[in-house]
């Protein structure tokens, strides 16, 4: 492995407190992600892996411990610096697509660009291009509801991508798919990776789904196995 | 996408929702309007040039006292004074009606145009009524609403005086502040039983602004120790006393304003709570993909505020355009004479829109800064 790390989690723990009981979501977790490795995320349910893949994604902060992406120390960043960030860094796909009810493919697929300095043609001929690597250009006009949930799922992956970031993470992308639609999105994800060199972090307790990913690791009770 | 379109989409969401919103802003900003309106134009002394020049004379003890008619010589000679004349309230009730709807004074018909010169009517009508001692002139409201034309009879039965009366109408006036009294001869209510040799007040008509406090003063002076001590003001001080009467009707219309703001911000307030509360997922999602809390902020406040200004533009603009163009007169059978929708009216209400988009905004607005991400995408829909 010759890339340089792109993602440093070093003794990364998430602990609630819920009354007198604390709940230890992460355990003193380290793991060193390269640029251009897809990495998919095992476990059981309650594992710790989307409370792993939130603090990677700069949306929640660990109780202790470091994590540092593209060597910034996210601890540094406050919440509007860190909102930046993501937008600059990050691409979210979530299990439920969570796209806009009310705007269109196309619309959806903008969304992250409104915050950036991107204009006229050349924000068009970047919603075009996210569009088409998902193969839905014919669909931009469409609503979500006019839409199947695989479709949905590429509608969502453009918009994650749409500002061309380094980094992808999925919380069970596949979760409410087909097998085929499945298919669909994590040859996706896995072209990410391959050809445009993104890192991908894949969430999921799907075996076969875990199989597209360059390197596959467990989580179990907050820990990480080895 | 425009930001502006993403918001204008959001608001319209739920279109039901936001058309109820949006009326019930509407309706009630017209209906504050309405109150302001009346308020204003009850409250409102008259402003004529007219009224500058008046002197109303009244006994000091009450208003209910006459005055002898002797007086009037004497306030006659007094430098500045142009024009005395009697001036009595006659109470009468219009054929067989429960109440009086209008208001009929006694005075005298030639100094008619001398101390009301605003009232505005045909020249051989003037000379019909000085003529004849059992004419009388109406107003064009009253006229109006009783379908009362030249030459017809107006029967009236005082509840002041034990007499009944009829009156043929010499003319109809209109130009005045208050185009519905009845005026006539009173020397004609002294013969048709009246109180002969009493009156219930002088109207004075004095030469010039400058010379009002002198003659007010000198009247006042005139009857100082005489058994009718009398209190002469100028028109506006006179009408401004009835003013004061008109203080608690102040007190409850100002109540129901504050009752209906009240009301509206809890319609707006729950309206954006509602909305907002179902999209507490998508303002997770937009968080994540990296839109900072006062991006969110704007939104919401945005949608708020373009729903109660839509509401507003509706309402006052409804209040405005209705006052404006018709007539007030009619609607309200000669209550009122006009509904003036003043720049400073429609302001206090824009300003109660603008006070209701940012107030409507503000829980959900914390609600949102408070939410994390990670809270909000568990949020189910
Ligand atoms: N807000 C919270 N308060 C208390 N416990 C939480 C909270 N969020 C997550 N947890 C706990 O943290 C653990 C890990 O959660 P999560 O990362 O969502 O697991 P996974 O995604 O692997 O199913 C679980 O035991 C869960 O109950
Ligand atoms: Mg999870």
């Amino acid at each position: 492995m010759s890339a340089p790390p792109v993602v440093v989690i070093q003794e990364t723990s998430k602990i609630y407190q819920q009354g007198e009981i604390n709940v230890i979501a992460l355990d003193r977790v380290s793991l060193t992600i390269r640029g251009g490795e897809f990495l998919s995320l095992m476990g059981p349910s309650g594992s710790g892996k989307s409370t792993l893949l939130h603090i990677v994604a700069g949306v929640d902060r660990p109780t202790s411990g470091e994590c540092c992406v593209r060597g910034i120390d996210l601890k540094r960043l406050n919440e509007s610096e860190l909102a930046d960030w993501r937008n600059q860094n990050v691409g979210f796909v979530f299990q439920a697509f969570n796209l806009i009810p009310v705007l269109t493919a196309y619309e959806n697929v903008e969304l992250p660009l409104l915050l950036t300095r991107l204009r006229g043609k050349a924000r068009r001929t970047q919603v075009n291009t996210a569009l088409e690597l998902v193969g839905l250009a014919d669909r931009r006009n469409h609503l979500p509801r006019q839409l199947s949930g695989g479709q949905e799922q590429r509608v969502a992956i453009a918009r994650a991508l749409v500002t061309d970031p380094p980094l992808m993470v999925a919380d069970e992308p596949t979760g409410n798919l087909d097998s085929q639609s499945a298919h669909d999105v994590l040859t996706i994800l896995q072209a990410l990776s391959r050809s445009a060199g993104k890192t991908v972090i894949l969430v999921t307790h799907d075996p076969k789904a875990a199989a597209f990913g360059t390197r596959t690791v467990h989580l179990e009770k907050g820990q990480l196995l080895n | 996408m425009t930001i502006a379109s993403f918001i204008t989409k959001n608001a319209l969401r739920n279109k039901r929702r936001a058309l109820l919103c949006v009326l019930s802003v509407a309706v009630s900003l017209f209906l504050l309007v309405t109150l302001q309106v009346a308020l204003r134009e009850v409250t409102l002394p008259p402003e004529d040039v007219g009224a500058a020049l008046r002197v109303v004379v009244r006994n000091k003890i009450s208003i209910s006292s006459p005055l002898p008619a002797r007086q009037r010589a004497v306030i006659e000679r007094i430098p500045g004074v142009e024009a005395v004349s009697p001036f009595s309230f006659f109470g009468g009730k219009y054929r067989n009606e429960e109440s009086m709807s209008f208001a009929q004074f006694a005075m005298d018909p030639k100094l008619l145009r001398k101390i009301f010169g605003e009232a505005k009517m045909p020249e051989n009508q003037y000379a019909a009524f000085e003529a004849d001692q059992t004419a009388c002139i109406l107003g064009k409201v009253t006229a109006d609403k009783y379908r009362l034309k030249v030459g017809d009879r107006v029967p009236l039965t005082s509840t002041l005086y034990p007499c009944s009366i009829e009156l043929k109408i010499a003319g109809i006036y209109e130009g005045t502040i208050d185009d519905r009294n009845l005026l006539f001869h009173h020397k004609y209510l002294d013969e048709a039983g009246g109180s002969p040799g009493w009156v219930a007040m002088w109207w004075v008509k004095v030469r010039s602004v400058e010379e009002m406090p002198r003659v007010t003063e000198a009247i006042n002076r005139a009857f100082a120790s005489s058994s009718a001590e009398v209190r002469a003001e100028t028109e506006r001080a006179f009408q401004l006393s009835f003013v004061a009467m008109w203080g608690n009707i102040k007190i409850m219309v100002h109540s129901i304003c504050t009752v209906v703001v009240f009301t509206l911000v809890l319609v707006t307030a729950s309206t954006m709570s509602m909305a907002i509360r179902e999209r507490f997922r998508e303002l997770a999602v937009l968080k994540a993909l990296g839109y900072r809390r006062r991006e969110l902020f704007a939104f919401i406040l945005a949608e708020s505020f373009g729903l109660a200004a839509l509401g507003a533009i509706i309402g006052i603009g409804t209040a405005w355009t209705l006052f404006t163009h018709a007539s007030i007169a009619k609607l309200t059978q000669g209550i009122f004479l006009t509904f003036e929708v003043t720049p400073r009216i429609i302001g206090q209400a824009a300003l109660v829109a603008a006070s209701l988009g940012i107030i409507a905004s503000l829980a959900p607005s914390i609600a949102v800064a408070r939410m994390s991400v990670v809270e909000g995408l568990k949020t189910l829909d």
